[in-house]
């Protein structure tokens, strides 16, 4: 496909979105970072990391646009391998930090699988189910399905990342629903393994009854719940970014300007609580332009699904699509207090190398089925 | 050529309706954080970066009559460590180079880290009471010590030492239910309070109000700026009436013939107070209770065995024995009797022959002079203290109208001194008389109890029949003699002739203090005006500005006439007088003083001496009491110290020891 004709059928309604979200990202963690930064360091070196991430991710977004995406249905078992094999070196190999094993170090960087291997999950389970398309009604028909996608998570859950784990369940959920599953049998799944969930932790909280988690895992799971119970200690990051974005208010208090950011009162300011740096120091305004945004993105990657050429486009379309609402979700979430935190990075916005770079190569497929929507061969 | 791709409407449609619910559930929270509870959340954001850091305020000082600093301040340097995110690794260095600047053990330092349980921001004392030149040597290595701060303390000073301890008192950080009591006040815990004395009482004075400075801190608590300093008051400054010379004299001559006497033949003589009072308002020059201890020991953090060692001392040296401890008077309470019978219209001329002995109900003998005084009449009596002459008198005016005297002269009420905790003590009465007995034969009762339990328990043991026989004998004869002191003190349920008589020469059931006998004294030598004893001349801002003056403030005229007043008055003269019983002690005093011995019988232990006195005799201007505990004698073991604080008071040089005659 000719760069011309790639560049007439872009999404640019799509481009714009991300760009801005981009654009507001880069401002947030400036503003989280400027003076968390050694002084001995750049004030600017985050911003800049970040602009290189950017950078590195629309290349390999562009690069993509050459290929044929339906190509990749060709080699999904190999990808699907060298999945595995990268999240298995992640235990093996990997760097610890913060209690979990999520990176790899490659040269002077170091890079976390799994934000890569969400969309390698995602190409892959696309192609499965498309191979599977309205066979999926009975729940029979599910079980190879999960032990697909079942490998992958338990993988990445032994890193531990509860979080990125919880991801593939929204994907394959999403994936499932367009691939013809049947919605009842869906939510009855959905709803069953949430009452699972917390009924065991109930029973672990009152009579003991072992949990493969952590201890402190678990608080941090359950602390949104009331985060004044233990304020100093697992509650802190919660009421700081909460106090934060209420103190936002409407207007903000202006960029560089929140005492929460500013006085480093927020935890993880550039990475878990990034949207509460927005929220504090641009209010609510701030907030709604950027909902605004992430929905401009959301809407027009169902309507890339929507018009994808095949069943194997619209299901990696709705996985990006609802691996994005996901990650939202619990990211806002986890920062206004109704969701736990897991350590989900906000997309496009939080600093982060991996996320950034898997953010972008997702666009990039978005853009590569809608440039190839038109069910004529070029 | 893919196959035929149709994706379905309803799909996308629910896709959609899913995304924008979720949405709404994000806007639903965020507008409530930000557009409704925005403002509490200002206040959350605020309040997360502001800091009060108190600043104390320095304790009001306390002075005696002439401007001399009693209780004094002094900065004291205190080391701190705020935890503000070190690491054990990072800790290590700094603990060794303090462990070394402080000359403390590591170890030392880190059982106090692990004490202050090393919360985030919350500094954790490391030393206190550090000298400046180590204070110094902690600036120089600033940059090698993170988390360590200094701060300064204004902490009590005491340039005396023990000198008046007992009624200044001490201070010590607020208790819980200080605390609880005091809330309201703004006080918070770490905080210090008045525990005893005029510490305690002036409180409110001397506390002043604490300063702040404002701060803006970032999230490790480091101070970013400065918004505003609110300087601390100093507490306003107590001037005592309390003359340190008088009250150095007393001190040093009570615990000067308390050794003396400890050394000779009264080893029992540990403890004694004396109250020096000006007869014209009730102005107390000096106060004292032996033993002392030093209040300066509660200013800083005590280690328990401290503590426990003067808490657990036998002489108890916490009592201010001057208002706390009563005493029976013993003859220094003949004045009260006299009065009462020469308002009864006792003949003053009317003679009594003593024989050293008096027959009533049964014979009663005058120890102390059982040769007896022969004639006297009420001067003489007091002159000699003849016990003869007061029983006699007590037995023909009742118990009932020297009770009422005994009040009249304030004895039995506290005196309403600015202290906390006076005892009231007893005048002697049928209902008390009774409570006491009771309680010695409830304790009776549970005694022949336990006597019953005893044997029954080893009569069962017991087994052969010789042995039993021999049980019951031993029971028998423990229970009869219990028995037998049962019956003789339940007789001693009733108020007998012989209450009355111990009654009028001061001994039996009168309880009063040490500062109620001074009190008592100066009411005589005054004239029979009973003043509100007190310690506080006025009070004055930091500044020296008088904020409150106080005068002397009468608690009534004692009801009885000017002759009656004067016959006491002269009664005492003679006791120093040729022929009295302190003659041997005063009368080479350039100053013509008034006195009394007394000497409380004390059963199986020695007796307590008591010296009441004032002076001048003729225009009197300061009264004295004095008691020894277990000193034996009135004269030998009280007079003295009341000498050395009449010398004191009258500028007199202090004189060689004066040797004791063996009569009173």
């Amino acid at each position: 496909m000719q760069a011309r004709r790639i560049l007439k059928n872009l999404d640019y309604s799509l481009i714009l979105a991300v760009a801005l979200i981009l654009l507001l990202g880069l401002v947030a963690i400036s503003s989280a970072t400027h003076v968390t930064g050694n002084d001995a360091q750049d004030a600017y070196r985050y911003v800049k990391m970040q602009l290189l991430w950017v950078f590195l991710g629309t290349a390999a977004a562009v690069t993509l646009l050459f290929w044929r995406y339906e190509e990749l249905v060709r080699y999904y078992k190999i990808l699907y391998v060298v999945n595995l094999v990268l999240l298995a070196a992640v235990l093996i190999t990997g760097r610890e930090a913060l209690g979990a094993q999520r990176w790899i170090q490659i040269g002077p960087f170091s890079f976390q699988p799994s934000e890569f291997a969400k969309i390698i999950i995602i190409v892959t389970l696309a192609a499965f189910l498309a191979e599977r398309e309205e066979q999926l009604s009975r729940f029979r028909d599910l079980l190879p399905v999960f032990a697909f996608i079942g490998v992958p998570m338990v993988l990445i859950m032994l890193q531990p990342d509860l979080g990125t784990s919880l991801v593939f369940v929204g994907i394959t959920i999403g994936m499932l629903f367009m691939a013809g599953a049947k919605p009842l049998l869906l939510g009855g799944l959905v709803a069953g393994g949430l009452f699972t969930a917390i009924g065991w932790i109930w029973a672990h909280l009152n009579y003991g009854v072992w949990l493969p988690l952590k201890e402190y895992q678990l608080q941090r799971l359950i602390i949104f719940l009331d985060p004044w119970s233990d304020w100093q200690g697992a509650g802190y990051n919660m009421i700081q970014s909460q106090i934060a974005i209420g103190s936002g208010g409407l207007w903000g208090r202006g960029i560089y300007n929140g005492t929460q950011n500013q006085l480093n009162f927020l935890p993880e300011q550039h990475t878990d609580f990034i949207f509460s740096v927005l929220a504090e120091e641009m209010g609510f305004v701030g907030v709604i332009i950027l909902l605004t945004l992430y929905f401009m993105l959301l809407y027009r990657g169902v309507q890339i699904a929507a018009q994808a050429r095949d069943t194997f486009g619209t299901l990696i379309a709705i996985g990006i699509v609802s691996m994005l609402i996901f990650h939202i979700f619990v990211n806002i979430g986890m920062n206004i207090g109704i969701m736990p935190v897991t350590g989900l990075p906000l997309p496009y916005f939080s600093y982060g190398g991996s996320a950034m770079l898997a953010d972008l190569i997702a666009l990039g497929l978005l853009l590569n089925i809608w440039v190839r929507r038109q069910k004529i061969v070029f | 050529m893919p196959k035929k791709h149709k994706v379905s409407q309803r799909k996308i449609k629910t896709f959609i309706t899913g995304i924008v619910l979720i949405f709404l559930i994000l806007l639903v929270r965020l507008s409530s954080l930000q557009i409704f509870e925005a403002e509490h959340f200002r206040t959350l954001a605020r309040e997360n970066t502001l800091r009060l850091i108190p600043i104390s305020a320095p304790r009001g000082e306390i002075f005696d009559r002439e401007n001399r600093k009693i209780v004094g301040n002094r900065p004291v340097y205190m080391v701190q460590l705020i935890n503000v995110g070190q690491t054990e690794d990072q800790l290590a260095p700094v603990i060794s180079l303090l462990s070394r600047i402080l000359d403390k053990p590591v170890a030392e330092i880190k059982d106090k880290i692990r004490e202050g349980k090393f919360r985030p921001y919350e500094p954790v004392v490391i030393a206190k009471d550090v000298p400046l030149d180590v204070i110094t040597r902690i600036e120089e290595h600033r940059a090698e010590l993170p988390g360590v701060t200094i701060d300064i303390e204004p902490r009590r000073k005491y340039p005396y030492g023990k000198l008046l301890a007992h009624t200044l008192g001490y201070i010590q950080e607020i208790n819980p239910e200080q605390l609880e009591q005091h809330r309201d006040e703004g006080y918070r815990l770490g905080d210090t309070y008045g525990q005893a004395g005029l510490e305690n009482v002036y409180e409110k004075e001397l506390r002043g109000e604490k300063g702040a400075r404002q701060v803006e801190v970032d999230a490790y608590a480091n101070p970013v700026r400065t918004l505003g300093v609110k300087e601390p008051v100093p507490g306003n400054n107590l001037h005592l009436t309390i003359d340190l010379d008088v009250q150095k004299a007393v001190e040093e001559a009570l615990e000067k013939t308390i050794k003396t006497l400890q050394e000779g033949e009264h080893k029992q003589a540990r403890a004694g107070a004396v109250v020096v009072e000006d007869v014209r308002s009730g102005a107390i020059l000096a106060i004292a209770s032996y033993p002392a201890y030093n209040p300066g020991m509660f200013t800083g953090r005590l280690t328990t065995g401290e503590v426990q060692k003067v808490l657990l001392s036998p002489d108890r040296p916490f009592i201010n024995r001057a208002i706390q401890s009563t005493y029976p008077p013993g003859s220094t309470f003949k004045m009260v009797t006299a009065a009462a019978a020469l308002e009864q219209d006792l003949d003053p001329t009317y003679r009594i022959n003593c024989k050293g002995y008096y027959w009533w109900d049964r014979l009663y003998t005058d120890w102390t002079y059982p040769r007896g005084h022969g004639s006297l009449d009420v001067i003489e009596a007091i002159q000699k203290s003849c016990d003869v002459y007061f029983w006699i008198v007590g037995r023909m005016i009742g118990y009932e109208s020297i009770a009422r005297m005994a009040t009249e002269f304030g004895l039995g009420q506290k005196t309403g001194i600015d202290l906390p905790g006076e005892a009231k003590g007893v005048v002697p009465n049928v209902e008390y008389k009774r409570m006491m007995i009771q309680k010695r034969l409830d304790q009776l009762t549970q005694q022949l109890n336990n006597i019953k339990e005893k044997y029954e328990r080893l009569m069962k043991e017991a087994t052969s029949p010789e042995e039993k026989e021999s049980l019951e004998k031993k029971r028998q004869r423990e229970l009869n003699s219990v028995q037998e002191e049962y019956e003789r003190l339940e007789w001693e349920l009733q108020w007998h002739d012989y209450d009355t008589l111990n009654m009028s020469i001061g001994q039996g059931y009168n309880l009063y203090t040490p500062l109620q006998i001074a009190n008592y004294v100066s009411a005589v030598a005054n004239g029979g005006m009973l003043y509100r004893p007190y310690l506080v001349e006025k009070i004055t801002s930091p500044e020296g500005e008088v904020l409150k003056e106080f005068k002397p403030e009468p608690i009534r005229r004692v009801d009885i006439s000017r002759d009656t007043i004067q016959f006491l008055q002269e009664g005492m003269r003679q006791v120093t007088r040729p022929g009295g019983t302190a003659y041997w002690v005063f009368h080479d005093f350039p100053v013509e003083t008034a006195g009394k011995t007394g000497t409380a019988e004390i059963y199986g232990k020695d007796n307590h001496g008591w010296y009441v006195a004032y002076a001048p005799a003729e225009d009197p201007e300061v009264a004295v009491a004095c008691i020894v505990e277990h000193g034996g004698h009135g004269s030998s073991a009280a007079a003295p110290v009341v000498k050395a604080a009449l010398s004191a008071y009258f500028d007199l040089p202090v004189e060689s020891e004066t040797v004791a005659p063996t009569t009173e």
